[in-house]
């Protein structure tokens, strides 16, 4: 017991990724699909976009970089494959400027899929620089904050911007965020002085951070990490990455609740046994690396 | 003069153009929205020198570096190389990306390291969180059950397993970790209008340089 108990305490952390690793690579390869609950937070996204009628205008605006993209590419999919399905206009942009060669790829690709005309179904505006001055300049005017879009063409002679002048005309503006500037800075530069309405899309990290924002009807729904983004795919019927990428992230989190618990549980035994100063451990010497 | 120029007109325009902003926003007359569209133009032309600034900075830090030999030196040499050539490629590709340089140094290397690091902040979580989450005290038994409720709940095994983690770690969100967030968020907000009205007023200079 005593050699168990200090050699799971003094567990190389190698082993450890290694466990990880598996726990990532086997139910990818051998998905076993488990039902996916749908959160009201989602679901309320899902339904605004379902009560809007065809031909609103529906902006994403992409604020995140590559390092945040299994999280918030497959959002980005399931959304614009619902909105396109839905026939809106679609207004793509960013406000991360290492973020614009995805976005944009992302925009133009599920709009291919639906056959969807450039300029005039949808658009993508790309990357301009001032952050958060960016959301109050289209509220302003929207021309004068994007006098062009992504590919060269005069934002104002778009068939896709008729009527849209501001952010004023903007049906549902949802910003996919990995930090600042993100669904915050959307909600105070932006819902707040020009009325749209807003829906948010996080990395799981910062989803906690936004519960305030929901429940006080700033921001009217949330999708959060790649569970959220599974959910909404489930809601549009999409077996995307995020729906492949569940099995995985259950069997991580499986693995890390096992070894927490295996680790407290040697740890309340070793005060008769002696172990708690165990070299490599944390309560002894140094951490074992 | 110079006192005036460096000091009081700062301190001048910052009031200003601070109680101006604060007003405009209650203003909704069109010469009111006029000026919030010009100054919004305004701001972003001066963030634009910003980044000049920033990337002036970034190369003065790593020349540094790299002369007097600190210690990864070579790590600035990196930084130096891969941002001029970036910044060559981009120029000779005109800032396109579809099938050019520019485009292949963005998917082929930003995508993938930053998708590298990123992924491998799992394997690191899962080392801290065997390591650190240990009930060594009352709190940090609340912190760990909290936590193997939010991992359990938040994922379709544990809702499968047990239905109703899910409403549980809904629960813990929605109304544990808004209760704590709501008030951090005040207090922050608090603490911003706080600060806002001191450099308004010209109580807090700080910005203006330390010499004064």
């Amino acid at each position: 017991m005593r050699e168990l108990a200090g050699k799971l305490l003094r567990m190389d952390r190698r082993v450890i990724f290694i466990l990880i690793a598996l726990a990532t690579l086997i139910p990818l390869l051998r998905p076993i699909g488990f039902p996916i609950r749908i959160s009201p937070e989602v679901k309320r996204v899902y339904d605004y976009i379902e009560s809007l009628p065809p031909g609103s205008v529906f902006l994403l605006s992409l604020d995140f970089d590559p390092a945040s993209k299994p999280e918030l590419y497959p959002m980005a999919v399931a959304l614009l494959n619902h909105a396109f399905k839905r026939d809106l206009r679609v207004i793509g942009m960013t406000l991360w400027v290492t973020g614009t060669g995805m976005a944009e790829k992302v925009v133009s690709g599920i709009a291919n899929e639906y056959g969807k005309r450039r300029g005039v179904d949808y658009t993508f505006l790309g990357y301009s620089p001032g952050g958060t001055n960016v959301i109050i300049n289209m509220g302003q005017d929207l021309a004068a904050a994007f006098p062009t879009d992504h590919y060269g063409e005069r934002t104002a002679d778009l068939p896709v911007m008729r009527g849209v002048t501001s952010l004023r005309q903007v049906n549902y503006v949802v910003s996919l965020a990995a930090g600042t500037p993100g669904v915050e800075s959307w909600y105070v530069y932006g819902k707040e002085k020009y009325g749209f309405e807003l829906g948010g899309g996080v990395t799981a990290v910062i989803a906690p951070g936004l519960y305030p924002f929901l429940d006080t009807g700033q921001i009217n729904g949330l999708i959060g990490g790649l569970r959220g983004a599974a959910e909404y795919e489930t809601l549009v019927g999409l077996k995307g990455k995020a729906v492949a990428g569940m099995d995985a992230q259950s069997a991580t989190h499986f693995v890390i609740i096992g070894l927490i618990v295996l680790c407290n549980l040697f740890y309340f035994l070793t005060p008769r046994i002696g172990l708690r100063t165990l070299p490599g451990t944390r309560s002894g010497s140094s951490e074992s690396r | 003069m110079t006192l005036f120029l460096r000091r009081t007109f700062p301190l001048i325009l910052t009031f200003l153009f601070g109680v101006a902003g604060a007003l405009q926003y209650y203003i909704p007359h069109p010469v009111s929205e006029a000026a919030l569209t010009e100054v919004s133009v305004w701001l972003r032309i001066i963030l634009g020198f910003a980044m000049i600034l920033g990337i002036a900075s970034l190369c003065h830090v790593h020349y540094a570096k790299i002369r007097i030999r600190s210690a990864g030196w070579g790590y600035s040499l990196v930084v130096y190389l891969s941002m001029l050539a970036t910044v060559a490629v981009g120029v000779w590709s005109r800032g396109q990306e579809e099938g050019t340089g520019f485009g292949w140094i963005y998917t082929y290397t930003l995508l993938a390291l930053q998708g590298t690091m990123f992924a491998m902040l799992g394997f690191f979580v899962a080392s801290a969180a065997f390591r650190a989450f240990r009930a060594r005290s009352k709190e940090a038994a609340v912190l760990l059950t909290a936590a193997i409720l939010m991992m359990f709940g938040r994922v379709p095994l544990g809702e499968y397993l047990a239905p109703v983690a899910g409403p549980i770690a809904g629960w813990l969100l929605n109304v544990l970790n808004t209760a704590a967030r709501r008030g951090i968020l005040i207090g922050i907000s608090l603490g911003g209008i706080a600060t806002s009205i001191k450099i308004i007023f010209g109580i807090e200079r700080s910005y203006l340089g330390g010499r004064d």
